[in-house]
C-alpha cells in the first residue's frame, strides 16, 4: 500500500512547485488510478493468500489422515509381545512382528553400509575430482564426459522402478546363491540408496566455499587431506542428511524385497537365509482375509512410520541452526 | 601442552557433532544388537522359537490357498519338534512352482499339478497332496443375500465368457424359479495374478463348455473375454463384496471368512450341491479309491472336477507340496535337514490333518495319506533312503 503510494507523493511534491490546472488534473487522475490499483492489489493479495492456505491444508490432509488412520488402527495391537515375538498362526491373535522389525533393521543397516560409502565417495568424486580447471585438451573433455555420464546414470537410477531393482537382486544374488538372502535384499536397497546419497553429497560439497580449499592449498596440504579433513568435514551435516534421507526412503521399500528376502516368520539366522521386513510383512498381512492379520498390519505400519519419523526428526536435529540447505528435488 | 589443547579441541568438536554419530551408530547398533539378542537374551523370553545352532530352519513358498493351514502347522509343529522351524510364505502357486524349479526354497506348494513343461524343468519333483480345496462361485446380488443360487457349469461358462449378460437371463431364472433376479448387468470378477484357483476354475469351465475349452482353455492365467480383475483370493472377495451384481470365483474358506454368499453347483449326478467339507471329501475319496499316480509321476491327469459320486461338489482340487525326489541335489540341504523336512510332511499328512476342518479344509482321505506315505518313502538323500 505504502509503496504504491510513494510515486504519487513524489509527484505531488514536484507538481506543488509549479501549480497548474493541467498538473492538478494529472495529480487527481494519478491518485485515483493508484488508489484503484492499490485496492485491486489488496484484493488480489487476499485471494491468492486464501488460495495458498487452502492448498496448504489440502496438502496436509492426506498426511494427517494417513497418520490418523494408522494410529487409530495400529495403537490397539502395540504391546511388548507384539514387538518382540514371532508371529503366531495366521488368523489368531498370538505372537507379534519381532522378526520383521529385526529384519528391517538388519537389512537397512547392511544396505547403508554398502550404499552410503559408495554414494558419498561418488559424490566426492563428482564435486572435487571431476573438476576440469587444472587440465586441458582431450583429458579435460574425457573427464567432463565421464562425470556427466555418471550424473546421467545416477538420475536414471533414481527414476528406475524399485521392482526392477528387486529383479536385478533376484537374478544377481538369489539365483547365484540359490537362496533368498539378507545380502540380496541389502544389495537391492543399496542400489536405490546410492544415487540419492551421491546426488545430495555432490550438491552439498559444492556449497563449501572455494576459499577454504584455496586456504588449504596455500598451506601446502595435499588434495586428499583437503577433501577429507576440510571439504568433507564442512559438508558433513549435509552429507549425513542425505544418507539419512536415503535410509528413510529404503526403509519403506517393499517391491525390491519381495524378490530378494522372501520373508519369514522366524528370527534372523544367517545373512544367506531369508529374513523378514516391515513393509513386506505389511503387504503380506494386508492380503490375508483375517481381521487379526489386518490389525497386525496396521500395527506394523505404525511401527514403520515411527522408525522413519525418528530418522526424519534426527535430520531436523542435525540440520537445525546450521543453515544447511540440501537440494532434495532429485529424490 | 600444545598436543593437549589440540586433543581437547578435537574432543570438543567430536562431542559437538556426536549427535550425528550417535544417530548413525545407533541404527547400526540396534541391528547388530537385535541379531545377538535374538540368539542370547531372547532365548529366555522365547524358549521355543529361538534360533540356536542346533536348530533347523526349513523354507517353503507357494500357493496362497493352503497358507492358513500350513501356517497353523508351523506353530503346532513347533510344539512337537521345538528344534525344527518351518517358514512358509504365500507367494501364489505360480511363484511356488518357479521358486521350487529355481531351487531357492526347500519345498514349493501349488494348487495345480506341474505341467509337462514344468516337469521337464523341475526334474525329479515329487507331488505330495497335503490338503483339499474347493472353488466356489461367490456373488453379490441385491435382494439375494443368502447362499444357494443354483448354477450349472455351462451357465457359468456363458456368464464368464460374456454371453449371458443379465442376472434375469432365462437360463439363470429357469434354474432358480423361487428367486427374484434383478434386471441388471452381470459383472464378473477374476484373478489378475497367476493363480492355482484360476487353474481349477478354468479347468471346470473347460470341462463344462466345449466352446470355452477351445477359445479360452484352462491355465493359471487366461485371456478373460470380459469382467474385472483383482489380485489374490481376498482381492476377488473384496471386489465382489464392494460392488453389486458381481460374481467371481474364490476358494471356500475365503468365502466363509468374508461371509460372501456362494452358489450351489450342479454336479455330474444332476444334483445341485453346496460346497461343504463333506461334499468335497466325497469327490476326493472317490478319486483316491480309483488309485493315485506315484509321487514322482505326472499328476496332471488327477482331477477332482465333476466327480461321479452322487453327493460330490464338482469344483474341488488337491493342493500339492512339491519336494525334490533326491534331496541331496538341493543346495542349502543336508541330511539332517532333509530328514527334518520329511518328518514334518509325515506329521502334516497325519496328525496335521486334525487342524484342517476347523480352518475350513478337507482332511485327506486315508487312501491319499497312504499314497503320500509311499511317496515319502521313495525320497532319498544322495541315493540313500531317508
Amino acid at each position: 500500500m505504502s509503496s504504491s503510494n510513494n510515486p504519487s507523493s513524489r509527484k505531488e511534491k514536484s507538481s506543488g512547485e509549479r501549480p497548474s490546472k493541467a498538473g492538478n488534473n494529472f495529480r487527481q487522475t494519478f491518485q485515483e488510478i493508484s488508489i484503484k490499483h492499490a485496492s485491486r492489489r489488496r484484493i488480489t493479495n487476499k485471494i491468492v493468500s486464501i488460495i495458498a492456505i487452502v492448498f496448504v491444508i489440502g496438502a496436509i490432509i492426506p498426511l494427517a489422515s494417513i497418520l490418523f488412520e494408522v494410529i487409530k488402527n495400529g495403537v490397539a495391537v502395540l504391546s511388548v509381545q507384539f514387538l518382540t515375538q514371532p508371529p503366531g498362526a495366521i488368523g489368531s491373535d498370538a505372537g507379534g512382528i519381532g522378526p520383521a522389525i529385526q529384519g528391517t533393521l538388519i537389512t537397512v543397516g547392511l544396505a547403508s553400509l554398502i550404499g552410503a560409502p559408495i554414494g558419498v565417495l561418488s559424490g566426492v568424486y563428482l564435486s572435487e575430482f571431476a573438476t576440469t580447471s587444472s587440465v586441458k585438451g582431450p583429458k579435460q573433455r574425457a573427464i567432463s564426459f565421464f562425470a556427466n555420464t555418471i550424473r546421467l546414470f545416477n538420475d536414471v537410477l533414481t527414476g528406475l522402478p524399485s521392482i526392477v531393482i528387486g529383479i536385478v537382486g533376484y537374478v544377481a544374488i538369489v539365483l547365484a546363491l540359490n537362496s533368498f538372502s539378507v545380502w540380496a535384499g541389502a544389495f537391492a536397497l543399496s542400489i536405490i540408496m546410492i544415487p540419492i546419497v551421491s546426488r545430495v553429497s555432490e550438491e552439498t560439497l559444492k556449497l563449501v566455499p572455494n576459499s577454504l580449499r584455496e586456504a588449504g592449498y596455500s598451506l601446502g596440504i595435499s588434495k586428499t587431506k583437503i577433501t577429507l579433513f576440510i571439504v568433507l568435514k564442512n559438508a558433513k551435516d549435509g552429507v549425513l542428511t542425505g544418507v539419512i534421507l536415503a535410509i528413510s526412503r529404503i526403509a519403506g521399500e517393499t517391491a525390491p524385497l519381495i524378490m530378494t528376502i522372501l520373508g519369514t516368520s522366524l528370527f534372523f539366522t544367517s545373512l544367506t537365509g531369508p529374513v523378514d521386513a516391515l513393509p513386506l510383512r505389511i503387504w503380506r498381512l494386508a492380503s490375508q482375509p483375517y481381521e487379526s492379520a489386518h490389525g497386525f498390519g496396521w500395527g506394523a505400519a505404525l511401527v514403520l512410520i515411527l522408525i522413519i519419523l525418528a530418522l526424519s526428526a534426527s535430520i531436523r536435529l542435525i540440520a537445525r541452526g546450521k543453515g544447511i540447505r540440501v537440494r532434495t528435488e532429485t529424490i | 601442552m600444545i598436543t593437549n589443547s589440540i586433543i581437547s579441541k578435537i574432543m570438543s568438536k567430536f562431542i559437538k557433532n556426536s549427535l550425528v554419530i550417535v544417530v548413525m551408530t545407533s541404527l547400526l547398533l540396534t541391528g547388530v544388537m537385535t541379531v545377538s539378542m535374538s540368539q542370547r537374551s531372547f532365548a529366555q523370553l522365547l524358549p521355543k522359537q529361538m534360533q540356536t545352532p542346533g536348530q533347523t530352519s526349513i523354507n517353503g513358498a507357494g500357493a496362497t490357498f493352503p497358507f492358513p493351514l500350513i501356517d497353523t502347522w508351523r506353530v503346532e509343529y513347533q510344539k512337537v519338534k521345538p528344534d525344527v522351524n518351518i517358514n512358509y510364505q504365500s507367494i501364489g502357486s505360480g511363484g511356488g512352482v518357479k521358486q521350487f524349479t529355481a531351487k531357492t526354497v526347500d519345498f514349493g506348494a501349488s494348487d495345480a499339478p506341474l505341467t509337462a513343461a514344468e516337469r521337464a524343468k523341475a526334474t525329479n519333483a515329487v507331488h505330495i497332496p497335503e490338503t483339499i480345496g474347493s472353488v466356489v462361485a461367490a456373488y453379490n446380488i441385491p435382494g439375494i443375500p443368502d447362499k444357494g443360487l443354483k448354477l450349472t457349469g455351462p451357465v457359468l461358462a456363458d456368464i464368464f465368457s460374456g454371453k449371458i449378460k443379465k442376472w434375469n437371463d432365462p437360463q439363470i431364472q429357469s434354474l432358480n424359479p423361487d428367486k427374484k433376479l434383478p434386471d441388471a448387468n452381470i459383472v464378473t470378477v477374476h484373478r489378475s495374478d497367476g493363480s492355482g484357483t484360476t487353474f481349477v476354475w478354468t479347468s471346470f469351465l473347460s470341462k463344462s463348455s466345449p466352446q470355452w475349452n477351445q477359445t479360452i482353455g484352462a491355465s493359471k492365467s487366461v485371456q478373460w473375454p470380459s469382467g474385472v480383475g483383482a489380485p489374490g483370493n481376498e482381492g476377488v472377495a473384496n471386489a465382489i463384496k464392494g460392488s453389486p451384481n458381481t460374481i467371481g470365483y474364490i476358494e471356500l474358506n475365503y468365502a466363509l471368512n468374508t461371509k460372501t454368499p456362494y452358489a450351489f453347483i450342479k454336479n455330474s449326478a444332476g444334483k445341485f450341491v453346496e460346497p461343504t467339507l463333506d461334499t468335497v471329501k466325497q469327490a476326493a475319496t472317490d478319486v483316491a479309491s480309483k488309485g493315485l499316480p506315484k509321487g514322482d509321476a505326472s499328476w496332471e491327469k488327477v482331477t477332482l472336477l465333476n466327480d461321479k459320486a452322487s453327493g460330490a461338489y464338482p469344483i474341488a482340487s488337491f493342493t500339492y507340496l512339491l519336494i525334490p525326489k533326491d534331496l541331496g541335489k538341493s543346495p542349502n540341504m543336508n541330511e539332517a535337514k532333509a530328514k527334518a523336512l520329511v518328518d514334518f510332511i509325515k506329521w502334516a499328512i497325519t496328525d496335521g490333518q486334525n487342524f484342517s476342518s476347523k480352518l475350513g479344509y478337507v482332511p485327506l482321505p486315508d487312501q491319499v495319506v497312504k499314497a503320500d506315505q509311499e511317496s515319502l518313502k521313495s525320497l532319498t538323500f544322495n541315493g540313500k533312503p531317508i
